[in-house]
């Protein structure tokens, strides 16, 4: 037997407010149907095991997951700065480039945005903005400045260029060959630093979202990844709520950095994993779900072309990448650079050139089909944003896009592979040398995992894991939505695959061609 | 009448343009469910909101709501001007103390204005009202040209409309918190509606008990309840009317002749008229309110109100003129606002003799001569009660000049106010402050002041004095009216008194989310925080609830310190409220009232892996195997509202602390008691729960508790024997059991509910 204080009967204290209350009631129309193929099983809700949640719920869970990558970052750039030259030995080089982008795939690829979860970039910016390690706290430090709309309607595009820019910075001085360790230290302090005044200057984790070089490659190639994020529990109590906490922050979290609501997520692709609308959601209606991988691919009924376009450039970035790898593309970048004076590898106008072709092949061959079957009595302009406007080229390239994404994904864990199998060991003597110990001789600098036939032949399985994925998304994708706009389903999947099929090849074609090239 | 012309956005389009955000739009419909006019959908194929720019009015109410700023809007506002009648001018202001301000003259204006209202889904206008009137309901009664149907409306939550229409300063309350007003623009003339629906049909008595005892408004029957109130003010007129509705008996001890409080002595004729301020006394007594005047209730008389009454409700107000301490403060010709407005309220009135009244202050007017020079009274301060001071003075002969300390941009009173008194002929000097009064040689009476400089930079600190030159002003009186204070006798006999109106910690979710909080404050609302003020004051409207000690509710500037009309009479309403919730009664009552209600415990928790709240929910079910109704809740979930709805509460914590170091209770149950408001005589059992040794946890809360004046009568500590689940959690039922027998429902009502 229980009173409630809005009985008026039982209570006659009942706020008054309540009363003037007159809200509409929210919009349910198409909802099942919206969300019936992106909502994860209620079984895996992992957080239904008590010690997990428990776990989660503290407030110094995420804090606790950062706290040792800051620490590992700060000594990469003390390190890096004042450590041994040579790449090998020192710390800060061999850790980056060693290991740390490797595990990052490989999170990506099995978490999605694991690393974002115990980023110390963002975290770092974090504690400063919030004036806290991990305490929910009232007042925020910096402007609180929103992200100018202009710019924030390009999506996923900006932290593509930014992306594109640091790569191309990378290979100018040979940060990740790796070169001189201090280079290596100078771009993280970049990297923290323009992190810090993003976060000082604008709100919640708007470099995170907007500008982190990493964003747009976590995001696409996370949604190939097994964890769904946190999402509602019952979508209903998430529409009767009227506060909203996990989005605005409650009293025992903020709101939710990447501007993300539980109860509309449909992939995991703006989930940073902070926990923060599991903790402040008051009605316990948030949970941490698993999901079987590539759902985040085929799942999600709204397509946004900034992650098509996003996918395609990074397609062209790593398929540059592996191009320039191979004997003949030095000779023409030298060629290139002694014509428009430009001092060494790689030439401007040859990276951005090149991925732009190649992105733009992508897309053409989207476009390709589009112009060949799609239906011609079909509605298939949309006005609206960069994001969601719709077209007949639009409606065939950003659904292929995302079913690219395990193909470009796998190309990208393939790429970090030979400086992992051949000189991840490296890590040990470099440890040691910052104690004093070992060097170049010690037995274990020139361990190599594995030789570079097998690195070949992993590269290769790894490309053949990812065709088959992105395969496997893209027949279901073209099922469900290009083949209701096609005039052929035959076609259309012939097609598509076909697509799939030729990205595949072309990638493990250059791997066998780059000799495991670093 | 002057028409004011809605603010237009800088673009000067003709239809205001909606742009949602797509990439940030999450969905979350908080913009749908609050649009006034229904202009924002959703996409159920992007599942984003979309907006009809047709429907929009430019209101920015989404604006305000969208938890992720994902929506832009940009034009002007659709909304008509607002009808803003200009105030009387009298002819000849001497002996003049007909109402200045003017109301509606006719429906039509009236229907102009309830047409402007937008009837928003989460009215940011009602959190705003002190009263938390239903604006919307009322405005729109108007609109449909029902009267009664208004009266109904405002009924609900407030019995001085007609009072408050007059007094209430609506710009830094409901219409400041109007969405027009949030969003920069004009907003709907609430005080003037609620002005014209108690100008066109008087104000209804209070209703008759219902058979048996029972309220027509919702209350459950009182069985002859003897409710005492000290004080005959807004507040005590709030808590009498629900009371007297309820079919309470209830008396009514005021100090002064007559009743009213500040109302009638404080408050002009030409701002708020006799009549108007008679009103509520005389319909209650007409009720059969036993209205004792010129009856003084002292601090130690309190007990012999309670054991002559079940419930006193204390509603004194805050009477005691705050003075300068300035040399010369003790001359003749000297006085505070208090005696000079009750005096020249006498004076003004019909059969009054204004000059004797001046005589007898040694002043002179003009009279009708030109040539001769009227007495000149300096008024110390700028505030409402200043401008009341200073008009007044101008209606009898007499020069004014306000001199205030603070500057203009950061003053106390009402714009409007300010501007009526300058146009009646006070001179208001800001950044000045009187130093020193000096009498006319050996007179021992004022003659003139001696006035420095001042400057303040911002409102949240004190000006400075500045050096230099000062200045001497004639002053034939002085009147001190920089505001009144709380009989500081009284503090020992209601301990937590006044309550400070400030919210702390994160604000109220649901404020949040209506908008009131969103943006910087408006023009209109003379840039007051009017979000801020309303959450401020809802710590006092809740104070109202709780008991300060045991049968003893506080109400009005009594409890909170000096405030407004209608806050007073909101909390007299709440007390009043919860002293019909509680049933409280006197020791020698054999049954009291309403003794047949199960009693409600609230057993409220700090949990972290389960055991606490388990042994809550244990806890409580010994309560309910006694008979009692109980709810169990974190204490994160517990609020004023929540502890004000218990007859007894049960407080729970895990405890801290590393094994036999700084072992504690939690740090949000810590917070969380040092938050609490006065508990005053309510039982309350504390219980933690250990891993090693709960060391001192439970005398620390009880410390806590007992500091708010709630009476601990049981306590214990559970280990993790008693919490084991194989053990049924019988440690916290049993102690369930034995709390619920020892607060037995005669104890826990003999203890002061």
């Amino acid at each position: 037997m229980a009173f409630d204080v809005q009985d008026r009967a039982a209570a006659p204290l009942a706020d008054p407010v309540p009363v003037a209350l007159r809200m509409r009631p929210p919009e349910r129309e198409g909802l099942e149907e919206r969300f019936a193929s992106s909502d994860p099983n209620p079984g895996l809700d992992i957080t239904r095991n008590p010690r997990v949640a428990r776990l989660v719920r503290s407030r110094k869970f995420q804090f606790l997951l950062i706290l040792p990558n800051q620490i590992v970052f700060w000594t990469v750039i003390f390190v890096g700065l004042l450590g041994t030259a040579v790449p090998g030995l020192n710390f800060g080089a061999a850790i980056t480039w060693y290991v740390w982008f490797a595990l990052v795939f490989v999170m990506m690829v099995v978490v999605g945005r694991a690393w974002c979860m115990m980023c110390p970039f963002g975290g770092f910016g974090e504690w400063i903005q919030r004036r806290t390690f991990f305490q929910r706290t009232q007042k925020t430090l910096g402007l609180g400045r929103k992200f100018p709309e202009p710019l924030a309607r390009a999506g996923f595009l900006i932290p593509v260029v930014s992306f594109l820019l640091l790569t191309w910075i990378e290979e100018f001085f040979n940060i990740a060959g790796p070169g001189n360790p201090a280079d290596t230290s100078w771009m993280v302090v970049g990297i923290v630093g323009s992190a810090l005044v993003f976060f000082l200057v604008f709100e919640r984790r708007t470099f995170c979202r907007y500008i982190c070089p990493l964003t747009s490659l976590i995001g696409t190639i996370g949604s190939v990844g097994s964890v769904a994020g946190f999402r509602t529990r019952d979508r209903e109590v998430c529409l009767n709520c009227e506060t909203k906490d996990c989005m605005r922050g409650g009293t025992e979290g903020f709101g939710c950095p990447w501007y993300t609501w539980p109860g509309s997520a449909d992939s995991n692709l703006y989930c940073g994993l902070c926990s923060e609308c599991y903790k402040a959601c008051p009605e316990d209606n948030v949970g941490l779900f698993l999901q079987r991988p590539l759902t985040s691919v085929v799942a999600p009924r709204r397509r946004r072309a900034d992650v098509a376009w996003a996918v395609v450039l990074l397609w062209g970035l790593v398929l540059y990448q592996q191009i320039n790898a191979t004997n003949g593309y030095a000779s023409f970048d030298n060629w290139l650079n002694s014509h428009l004076h430009f001092p060494h590898y790689p030439n401007p106008v040859a990276y951005l050139g090149s991925i732009a072709l190649l992105a733009l092949a992508t897309a053409g061959a989207a476009w390709g089909i589009a112009a060949l079957l799609a239906r011609r009595d079909a509605d298939l302009e949309r006005p609206g944003s960069f994001v969601d406007r719709g077209s007949r080229f639009r409606a065939f390239f950003v659904p292929i896009a995302y079913g690219l994404i395990p193909v470009v994904g796998a190309d990208y864990f393939a790429r970090q592979l030979p400086k992992f199998f051949q000189h991840s060991a490296r890590l040990v003597p470099s440890v040691q040398h910052i104690f004093g110990f070992s060097g170049a001789h010690s037995p274990i600098y020139s361990t190599r995992i594995l030789s570079d036939p097998r690195i070949v032949l992993v590269q290769v399985i790894v490309i053949a894991a990812g065709t088959l994925g992105a395969a496997w998304c893209t027949w279901r994708i073209a099922g469900r939505e290009l083949v209701a706009v096609g005039r052929s389903a035959l076609a259309v999947r012939v097609t598509t695959l076909g697509l799939v099929a030729a990205c595949g090849v072309v990638a493990a074609l250059l791997y066998v061609a780059m000799h495991a090239a670093p | 009448m002057t028409l004011i012309a809605t603010t237009e956005a800088p673009s000067g389009t003709g239809q205001p343009r909606v742009t949602v955000l797509a990439d940030r739009c999450a969905g979350c419909q908080e913009c749908v469910i609050r649009c006034p006019v229904g202009a924002l959908s959703m996409d159920t194929g992007r599942w984003i909101a979309q907006a009809d720019d047709a429907v929009c009015v430019g209101c920015r109410q989404c604006v305000r709501t969208c938890p992720f700023s994902a929506i832009v809007v940009d034009g002007p506002m659709l909304v008509g001007p607002r009808a803003e009648p200009e105030p009387v001018q009298p002819e000849r202001l001497v002996g003049d103390v007909g109402e200045v301000r003017r109301g509606f003259a006719s429906w039509t204006e009236a229907l102009a204005e309830a047409d402007r209202c937008l009837a928003c889904p989460d009215p940011t206008c009602v959190r705003g009202c002190p009263a938390h009137n239903d604006i919307p309901g009322f405005i729109a009664a108007v609109g449909r040209r029902d009267l009664q149907g208004a009266h109904e409306v405002l009924r609900r939550t407030s019995v001085l409309p007609d009072v408050c229409a007059r007094v209430c300063n609506q710009a830094a309350q409901c219409e400041g918190s109007c969405t027009w007003s949030l969003a920069g623009g004009t907003p709907v003339a609430i005080g003037r509606l609620e002005r014209f629906v108690t100008d066109t049909m008087a104000v209804p008595p209070p209703a008759a008990p219902l058979p048996g005892g029972g309220s027509s408004h919702g209350g459950m029957p009182v069985d002859g309840m003897s409710v005492g109130i000290i004080g005959a003010g807004p507040a005590a007129a709030g808590a009498a009317w629900a009371l007297v509705e309820a079919g309470a008996s209830v008396t009514v001890y005021e100090k002064d002749p007559v009743p009213g409080g500040l109302c009638n002595w404080g408050i002009p004729d030409f701002t708020l008229p006799e009549a108007v301020a008679a009103r509520p006394w005389r319909q209650l007594t007409e009720a059969g309110v036993d209205l004792r005047c010129a009856t003084e209730i002292r601090p130690e008389d309190l007990d012999r109100l309670l054991a002559t009454h079940d419930a006193v409700i204390a509603a004194h107000g805050a009477s005691m003129p705050m003075r300068l301490p300035v040399p010369g403060a003790e001359l003749e010709g000297v006085t505070d606002a208090t005696t000079f407005l009750q005096g020249a309220k006498a004076a003004l009135e019909p059969g009054g003799d204004p000059v004797a009244f001046r005589a007898a202050l040694g002043l002179a007017g003009q009279d009708g001569d030109p040539g001769r020079e009227a007495s000149r009274v300096l008024v110390l301060g700028a505030g409402n009660t200043a401008m009341d001071v200073a008009r007044t003075a101008r209606r009898l002969g007499l020069e004014a000049t306000c001199v205030d300390w603070l500057d203009e941009r950061f003053a106390l009173t009402r714009p409007d106010e300010l501007d009526e008194a300058r146009h009646e002929g006070v001179e208001v000097r800001f950044c000045a402050t009187v130093t020193r009064l000096d009498p006319d040689g050996d007179s021992g009476r004022v003659a003139s002041a001696v006035l420095a400089r001042t400057t303040q930079a911002r409102a949240d600190r004190p000006p400075k004095p500045l050096g230099g030159a000062s200045e001497a002003l004639r002053a034939d009186l002085v009147v001190m009216a920089m505001g009144y204070r709380v009989d500081p006798t009284f503090a020992g006999t209601l301990p937590g008194t006044p309550v400070r109106r400030q919210a702390a910690g994160l604000a109220d979710r649901h404020w949040s989310a209506s908008g009131i909080l969103a943006g910087p404050a408006s023009a209109f609302a003379d840039h007051y925080p009017v979000g801020t003020l309303a959450l401020g004051r809802e710590v006092g409207l809740w104070a109202a609830a709780l008991p300060v000690r045991a049968r003893v509710w506080t109400a009005g500037d009594a409890l909170v310190g000096p405030s407004t009309v209608v806050e007073a009479m909101a909390q007299g309403r709440r007390a009043a409220a919860a002293v019909l919730d509680a049933r409280p009664g006197r020791p020698d009552r054999a049954a009291p009232p309403g003794a047949d209600r199960a009693a409600r415990v609230l057993v409220c928790y700090e949990s972290s892996g389960g055991h606490t709240a388990r042994a809550a929910t244990a806890i409580a079910d010994g309560f309910t195997e006694r008979g009692y109704k109980a709810r169990v809740l974190p204490i994160a979930k517990v609020g004023p509202a929540e502890l004000a709805s218990a007859d007894a509460v049960v407080v729970g914590s895990f405890v801290e602390g590393f094994v036999v170091a700084g072992v504690r209770p939690a740090k949000a149950m810590r917070a969380w008691l040092a938050g609490l408001p006065r508990l005053g005589g309510r039982p309350v059992g504390v219980f933690c729960t250990y891993a090693v040794a709960p060391k001192g946890a439970l005398a620390a809360m009880r410390r806590a508790l007992e500091d708010t004046g709630a009476t601990v009568v049981a306590e214990a500590a559970f280990g993790p024997r008693q919490l084991k689940p194989e053990a049924g959690v019988s440690g916290p039922l049993v102690f369930g059991r034995q709390l619920a027998r020892q607060l037995s429902v005669e104890g826990a009502r003999g203890n002061g509910q």
